[in-house]
C-alpha cells in the first residue's frame, strides 16, 4: 500500500472556522444532554460565546497575516490544501459576518416579546393549529436546536466567502443553505406562512444549487481543475472550447445570483423574508448576502477575470434590472417584511454595480466598496428587522404597513430608529448608506460604467422617495385607534436596535476606520 | 464508448419516462434505471468505487426511501394538473427545449477529443487514488460535509420528531380510562364494530349492518367518514343477496 | 485477470449450476434438520435419503397455474421476481471459491472466481440493495395490503440491517487494507479475522439473518399477521423465483461471512500444517462449501429454535443496539490499528485492554436495568379501600377469588374451599 501524505492545514489561519464548528457541534451535544429547563439559556450563551470567540480568533488571525509583495495590495495566503483563501477580503467578511451573527443571535435569544417564549415554534412536528401545538405551548416548549443550526449556517457563510475552490464552494453553499431552509419553517406565529416559505426556499434553493453544480462540472471540463487559480490559468491560456467556459460561467452565476437575490433569481426573496421568523430573516438577509456577494466577486474576478468581456454585459443587465425591480417592487408592498425584502433586492443591485465595475482584474476598489456597502446594509437590515419584532398585536408581529401609521407619535425612539435605517437604505447623507452608495457608484464610475451609475442614482431617488414616505406616515399621520401594541423591548432587542442605530450613524458621520479596513483588505489572493 | 452507446438510449428513454409516467412509482423506477445505468457508465470509465457507491447510496438508499414515501402517501392521489399561471406549461416546455439545445450544442462543440487522464488517476489503484484526493486537497470539503450531515440530521429531528411530553399510558390506564368514559358518557368501552359485518362487502368503506338491517356508522374508520367515502348499504342489499341465494327464485 | 471468453462463460455457467443445485440441496437439508430437531423424519422417500424431494417439489411448483391478480400493476408485477432473483446470482461474481487452478484437460490456469473487483465487497452490498427492489415492487404491485406491508417491512429491515452489516465490513477492510474479496482471503493466511474481530463477526452474523429475512427475523412473511408477506399474491414460477432468490441470498451472505471472517477457501485450522496440499488444486472448493454449509446449518438451527421477534423490537434492536455497537467497535478498531502501526501497543497492553473492556462489558450487563426500578417507586404506599362501584360501574376486586371452570382446576377449588373452612374454624 502506498502512503497517502497527510494534508497540511494551516490551523492558525482557519482557527475561526474550527472554533465555530466546534461550538456548533457542542451545541448539538448540549441539545442531547442538558435538561429542558435551563437548555435555552445554556444554548443561547454557548452560541453567543462561540460567536464572540470566533470573532476574537478572526482578529487574532487577521493580525498574523502578512502583506504580500506585488503590484497590488494583498494580504494573507491560500490555506487548507488550496481550499480556502484566507486573504484580506475573507477576513473582513468573516469579521462582518460574525458581528452580524452576534446581533442576530441576540435576536434569536430574545424571549421577552412572546410572553417568555422565543420566536421559534415549540414543536415543529405538530400541525399548525393542532391540539399538539397547544399542548407544546402549554408546556412552554422551545426549539433550542435553532442555535446550533444558525451556527452551522454561519460556518457555511464563512466558508463560502473564503473558498477558492469550486468544490469547497459548493459544499459551503450547502452548509450555509440547509440550516436556513429548516430555520425558515420554525416560526411560532403564522406557521403555515412560515412552512410555505421554508418549502419554497428549499425547492428553489435546491434547484439553484443544481445549476451551480452543473456549472462547476462544465468549468471543470474546461479547466481540468476545481481551483479558482487553475481556472484562471486555463482562461488565460486556452482558446478552444470556449462554449464550455461560457456555459459554465452562466450556470455558476445562476447559483450565486440566487443567493445574492438578484433579478431574475429574486422571486423567492419576498415570500421567504415574510414567512421566516423575523430573527432568521434578519440573519439571513444580512449574512447570506454578504457571503454570497464576496463569493460571487471572488469567482468572477479571480477565476473568470481573464474573460471579463464575455460575462460583464450580462452582469450589467442583471445589476440594472435588480435595482429597478427592487426599487419599484418595494413601492407596491403593503407589508413591512416584504418591503424590506424588495429593498434588499434593490441593494443587491447596487452592490452588483460596484462588483461589476471592477477594472483591470484585481478590482480593489470594487471589492472594498462592496465590503463597505455590505457592512452598512447588514447593520441597518438587522436593526430594521429588530424593530419589526417589537411592533406587535395580539397575534404576533404586526407587519401590515397601514398599522404603522403614526407610530412615531406613540414610540418616538423606536420609530426614530426605524426611520434612521430607512434613511440609510435610501442613501441620505450622514448615514452609512450614503457612504456605501458613494463607494460603489464611484467604483463603477471609475470603471467607465456611467450608464449604470446614472441609472443607479435615479433608482436611488425613486427608492428614497418611498422610504421617506414611510418615515412621513410614521411621524406625521394620526395613529390608528386599532394600531399595534408596542412590546416592551427586552434587553437583547434594545441592545441590537441601539447598536445598529449607533453604527449606522457612526459609519455615516465618520466612516474612516471601517473604510480604511475595507481598503486595506486588498485584493483576492489566489 | 460501447457502454455509452448501449446505455445512453436506455437512459434517455428512462429519463423521458420519469417525466411522462402517470404513476409516481413508475417514474421512480425510471429514475432508478437512469441511476443504475449511470453507475454502469462509471464502471466502464474505470471508476469501480463510484459505481458501487452510486448504487449503494442512490439506488439502494435514497431511491428506496422515495419509493417508500410514494407507496405510503401517494396511493390514490392524482396530481392536480391545473395551471396556476396561464401558459406556464407551454412556456416551460419551450424554455426547457431551448435550454437543452443550448447545452447540447455548447457541450458538443467543445467535447471532441479523446478522453484522457483516467489511467493517470487510477495509477495507484482506483480506491487509493480517490482516498488520496479526498484526504489530500479536498480534506476540508470532506470535513465540511460532516457539518452538512449533522445539519441534516438535526433538521430532520426538529421537523419530524415529536417530543413526548407526558408519560406513556399503560395498558391498565387505557382500560380504566375507557371504562370511565363508559360510566360517565356511555361510550362503548370495547372495540368498534368491524366494517362489513352482515353487509354486502367486507371492505373497510362498507358499514356493518345490525341484524335489523340498519347501518352502524361507527364501523367505518373515522377518516373515511370524514372524507365522505362511506359506501351506502342498507337492508335492501341484504335482501338482494338473500334472493340470489334462494334456489327457488334463481332467475336462471 | 484476463481470462479468455470461454473460461469466463464456463465459470459463469458453473456458478449458476452450483447455486441452483445448492438451493435444491438446502431445501432438503433444511427440512431434514428441522425435522430431526422436532423428532420427525423429514423427506426420505424420493431418491437416496429423499434428496430428490426438492426437485419434485420444484417441478410441481413450476407446473402450477400462473395467476396474475386483477388489481396488480402488470408490468411491475412480472418484473419484480426477476429483479429479486438476478441480483442474488450477480453477487456471486466476486466470491472466490479457491486459488488459481488448472482447468482439467487444458493448459489454462485461472482463479476460481468470476471476476476480481477492487471494490468486491461493496459490489456485493450494491447488488443486494438492488435485490430489495424486487421485494418492494412485488409488495406494491400486487395491489394487496398484506403484500404491501410485507414488502415495506422487508425493505425497511434489509436497509436497516445493511447499515450494521456495512459497519462490520469496515473493520475487515481496515485489517486487510483492501476491499477486494480475493485480497481479503489472501490477508487471512495467518489469522482468520473472526478471532481478532469477534464483535464484527457477531454483528455480521446477526445482520445477515436480518438481511435475508430469515427466522427469527422473518417478519415480512409473518404468516400470522401478513399471510405470506410480499409474495402473497404470487404463484407458480414467479413464486419459485422468490423462493430461489431467498435461498441464494442465504448462501450469498454465508459465503461473504466465510470469505471475510473464516479465511475463505483456506483449509480449516491445522489441516494445512499436516497436509501440504490442503490449500492447492480443487480441495479449497470443498472447504469453502463446507464452511458455507456450516452457516446454512446455523440458519436452520435458528429457525428451529427461536420464536419470531415483534417488529418494533426488531427495529429497536437493529438501530439502538446493533448500529451503535458496530460504530463504537469500528472506532475502537481504528484507534487500535493506529496505535499498533505507530508501535505504541504491544501484545500485553492489547490483552490488558481487552480484559478491561470485557470486565466493563460484563459489569454493565450485570447492572440492574433502570426499567426494573421504576414500578417500585411508583407503587402507592398504601392501597386505598377497594370500592366495588368506583367510577359508577361494578368491578370485581383484584384480590377476589377467581372461579375456575375448567375441569383440571377443580382440585384447586377444592383446596381453596378446604383452606377457607380451616380458617373459619
Amino acid at each position: 500500500m502506498n502512503e497517502i501524505p497527510a494534508p497540511v492545514l494551516e490551523w492558525d489561519l482557519i482557527a475561526p472556522l474550527m472554533v465555530l464548528g466546534a461550538v456548533a457541534v457542542v451545541g448539538v451535544l448540549l441539545e442531547a444532554f442538558v435538561p429542558r429547563g435551563p437548555r435555552f439559556v445554556v444554548q443561547a450563551s454557548v452560541a453567543i460565546g462561540g460567536v464572540v470567540a470566533a470573532l476574537g480568533t478572526t482578529i487574532w488571525t487577521a493580525t498574523r497575516t502578512d502583506v504580500l509583495d506585488g503590484d497590488v495590495l494583498a494580504r494573507g495566503q491560500v490555506a487548507a490544501e488550496g481550499a480556502l483563501s484566507v486573504d484580506g477580503p475573507s477576513l473582513f467578511t468573516w469579521g462582518l459576518l460574525l458581528v452580524l451573527a452576534l446581533l442576530s443571535m441576540l435576536l434569536f435569544a430574545e424571549r421577552r416579546l412572546g410572553g417568555g417564549l422565543s420566536a421559534f415554534t415549540g414543536r415543529a412536528a405538530d400541525a399548525p393549529g393542532s391540539s399538539g401545538e397547544a399542548e407544546a405551548t402549554r408546556h412552554r416548549l422551545e426549539h433550542t436546536e435553532v442555535f446550533p443550526l444558525a451556527l452551522f449556517a454561519l460556518l457555511g457563510m464563512m466558508l463560502f466567502a473564503a473558498s477558492t475552490d469550486l468544490l469547497m464552494m459548493f459544499v459551503a453553499l450547502e452548509v450555509l443553505s440547509l440550516p436556513l431552509y429548516v430555520l425558515c419553517g420554525l416560526a411560532r406565529r403564522r406557521r403555515l406562512l412560515s412552512q410555505e416559505a421554508a418549502l419554497k426556499y428549499f425547492l428553489l434553493g435546491a434547484f439553484s444549487s443544481a445549476f451551480f453544480l452543473y456549472g462547476v462540472a462544465l468549468v471543470y471540463g474546461y479547466a481540468g481543475g476545481f481551483g479558482l487559480a487553475e481556472v484562471a490559468d486555463a482562461v488565460a491560456s486556452r482558446t478552444q472550447e470556449r462554449p464550455l467556459l461560457l456555459a459554465g460561467v452562466a450556470l455558476l452565476a445562476v447559483g450565486l445570483l440566487f443567493k445574492v437575490g438578484a433579478v431574475p433569481f429574486h422571486s423567492w426573496t419576498p415570500d421567504v423574508y415574510q414567512g421566516a421568523p423575523t430573527p432568521v430573516t434578519a440573519f439571513m438577509a444580512a449574512g447570506t448576502k454578504a457571503a454570497a456577494v464576496v463569493a460571487l466577486a471572488r469567482v468572477l474576478l479571480v477565476a473568470f477575470g481573464g474573460a471579463e468581456w464575455d460575462w460583464q454585459p450580462a452582469f450589467w443587465a442583471v445589476a440594472a434590472l435588480t435595482m429597478l425591480v427592487g426599487a419599484v417592487g418595494s413601492i407596491a408592498q403593503g407589508d413591512v417584511k416584504r418591503m424590506l425584502a424588495y429593498s434588499s433586492i434593490a441593494h443587491a443591485g447596487f452592490i452588483l454595480v460596484g462588483v461589476v465595475g471592477a477594472t483591470g482584474g484585481d478590482g480593489i476598489t470594487s471589492v472594498s466598496s462592496a465590503l463597505f456597502y455590505l457592512t452598512a446594509y447588514g447593520v441597518a437590515t438587522i436593526g430594521a428587522f429588530a424593530v419589526v419584532m417589537l411592533v406587535r398585536d395580539a397575534s404576533g408581529e404586526s407587519t401590515d404597513l397601514d398599522t404603522w401609521t403614526g407610530l412615531g407619535r406613540r414610540a418616538p425612539w423606536l420609530a426614530g430608529a426605524f426611520a434612521l435605517f430607512m434613511l440609510s437604505f435610501a442613501g441620505i447623507p450622514l448615514t452609512a448608506g450614503f457612504i456605501g452608495k458613494w463607494g460603489v457608484f464611484s467604483a463603477a464610475w471609475a470603471g467607465g460604467l456611467w450608464p449604470l451609475v446614472v441609472l443607479g442614482v435615479l433608482v436611488s431617488a425613486v427608492a428614497a422617495f418611498f422610504y421617506v414616505r414611510v418615515v412621513l406616515t410614521m411621524f406625521f399621520d394620526e395613529p390608528r385607534p386599532d394600531g399595534p401594541l408596542l412590546a416592551v423591548p427586552g434587553a437583547m432587542t434594545t441592545v441590537v436596535v441601539t447598536v445598529a442605530a449607533v453604527a449606522t450613524v457612526a459609519l455615516g458621520v465618520m466612516p474612516g476606520p471601517v473604510l480604511d479596513l475595507a481598503q486595506q483588505a486588498g485584493a483576492f489572493v489566489r | 464508448m460501447t457502454a455509452f452507446w448501449v446505455l445512453a438510449p436506455f437512459m434517455v428513454l428512462a429519463a423521458l419516462g420519469l417525466v411522462l409516467a402517470r404513476k409516481a412509482v413508475h417514474a421512480a423506477l425510471c429514475l432508478a434505471v437512469v441511476m443504475i445505468s449511470l453507475a454502469v457508465l462509471y464502471a466502464a470509465q474505470g471508476a469501480p468505487f463510484l459505481f458501487a457507491v452510486q448504487i449503494v447510496v442512490y439506488t439502494g438508499a435514497i431511491m428506496m426511501l422515495f419509493l417508500f414515501v410514494l407507496m405510503l402517501v401517494g396511493v390514490e392521489s392524482a396530481e392536480s394538473l391545473a395551471e396556476s399561471i396561464p401558459g406556464q406549461r407551454i412556456g416551460a416546455v419551450v424554455v426547457a427545449l431551448v435550454f437543452g439545445a443550448l447545452g447540447v450544442v455548447g457541450v458538443a462543440q467543445s467535447v471532441t477529443g479523446a478522453v484522457v487522464g483516467v489511467d493517470a488517476a487510477n495509477e495507484g489503484g482506483n480506491v487509493e487514488g480517490l482516498a488520496a484526493l479526498m484526504f489530500g486537497p479536498y480534506v476540508l470539503a470532506f470535513e465540511a460535509t460532516a457539518a452538512l450531515l449533522i445539519t441534516a440530521v438535526l433538521g430532520a429531528m426538529v421537523l419530524a420528531h415529536r417530543e413526548r411530553l407526558g408519560r406513556r399510558l399503560t395498558q391498565r390506564e387505557v382500560a380504566e380510562g375507557r371504562l370511565q368514559d363508559y360510566a360517565h358518557h356511555g361510550t362503548h368501552p370495547g372495540q368498534l364494530p368491524t366494517p362489513g359485518v352482515f353487509a354486502r362487502h367486507n371492505a373497510v368503506d362498507t358499514p356493518a349492518l345490525l341484524p335489523d338491517g340498519s347501518v352502524v356508522e361507527t364501523s367505518v374508520p373515522a377518516p373515511l367518514r370524514a372524507r365522505d367515502q362511506v359506501r351506502p348499504g342498507d337492508r335492501s342489499e341484504v335482501d338482494a343477496v338473500a334472493r340470489e341465494l334462494e334456489p327457488g327464485e334463481d332467475p336462471r | 485477470m484476463n481470462d479468455p471468453v470461454w473460461v469466463v462463460v464456463l465459470k459463469a455457467v458453473l456458478i449458476f449450476v452450483i447455486l441452483v443445485l445448492y438451493t435444491l440441496f438446502n431445501i432438503w437439508f433444511e427440512r431434514r434438520v428441522v425435522a430431526r430437531m422436532q423428532h420427525r423424519v423429514g423427506p426420505n422417500v424420493n431418491g437416496p435419503f429423499g434428496l430428490l424431494q426438492s426437485l419434485a417439489d420444484g417441478v410441481k411448483l413450476a407446473l402450477k397455474e400462473d395467476l396474475v391478480v386483477k388489481a396488480a400493476d402488470k408490468l411491475v408485477y412480472v418484473l419484480a421476481p426477476i429483479l429479486a432473483t438476478i441480483p442474488a446470482f450477480l453477487a456471486w461474481a466476486v466470491i472466490p471459491f479457491g486459488p488459481e487452478v488448472r482447468i482439467p484437460f487444458t493448459d489454462t490456469y485461472t482463479a476460481l472466481q468470476l471476476t476480481d473487483l477492487p471494490v468486491g465487497v461493496l459490489y456485493v452490498l450494491a447488488v443486494t440493495s438492488i435485490g430489495v427492489y424486487g421485494i418492494v415492487l412485488a409488495g406494491w404491485s400486487s395491489g394487496s395490503t398484506y403484500a404491501l406491508l410485507g414488502g415495506l417491512r422487508s425493505s425497511a429491515q434489509v436497509i436497516s440491517y445493511e447499515v450494521a452489516m456495512g459497519l462490520s465490513f469496515v473493520t475487515v477492510f481496515l485489517y486487510a487494507g483492501s476491499m477486494s474479496t480475493s485480497e481479503i482471503v489472501a490477508a487471512q493466511e495467518d489469522l482468520w479475522y473472526f478471532l481478532p474481530l469477534v464483535p464484527s463477526f457477531l454483528i455480521y452474523v446477526v445482520a445477515m439473518v436480518g438481511e435475508t429475512n430469515r427466522a427469527p427475523f422473518d417478519l415480512p412473511e409473518a404468516e400470522g399477521e401478513l399471510v405470506g408477506g410480499f409474495h402473497t399474491e404470487y404463484s407458480s414460477l414467479k413464486f419459485a423465483l422468490f423462493f430461489l432468490a431467498e435461498y441464494v441470498n442465504m448462501v450469498t451472505v454465508s459465503a461473504i461471512a466465510t470469505t471475510l471472517f473464516l479465511g475463505g477457501w483456506r483449509a480449516p485450522f491445522g489441516l494445512a500444517q499436516v497436509w501440504e496440499g490442503a490449500n492447492d488444486g480443487y480441495w479449497p472448493v470443498l472447504w469453502f462449501l463446507g464452511k458455507t454449509l456450516g452457516f446454512i446449518f446455523l440458519f436452520i438451527w435458528l429457525r428451529g429454535t427461536l420464536p419470531r421477534l415483534r417488529y418494533d423490537q426488531f427495529m429497536t434492536f437493529g438501530w439502538k443496539v446493533l448500529i451503535p455497537a458496530a460504530l463504537a467497535w469500528t472506532v475502537a478498531v481504528i484507534v487500535l490499528r493506529k496505535a499498533q502501526q505507530e508501535g505504541q501497543l504491544d501484545r500485553t497492553a492489547l490483552l490488558v485492554a481487552a480484559g478491561v473492556a470485557a470486565v466493563v462489558l460484563l459489569a454493565t450487563l450485570l447492572l440492574p436495568g433502570r426499567r426494573g426500578d421504576e414500578p417500585a417507586e411508583s407503587e402507592p404506599a398504601d392501597e386505598p379501600d377497594f370500592d366495588a362501584y368506583a367510577g359508577g360501574y361494578p368491578v370485581p376486586p383484584p384480590q377476589a377469588p377467581h372461579v375456575p371452570t375448567r375441569p383440571w382446576t377443580q382440585t384447586a377449588i377444592a383446596h381453596h374451599a378446604r383452606d377457607k373452612e380451616d380458617s373459619d374454624a
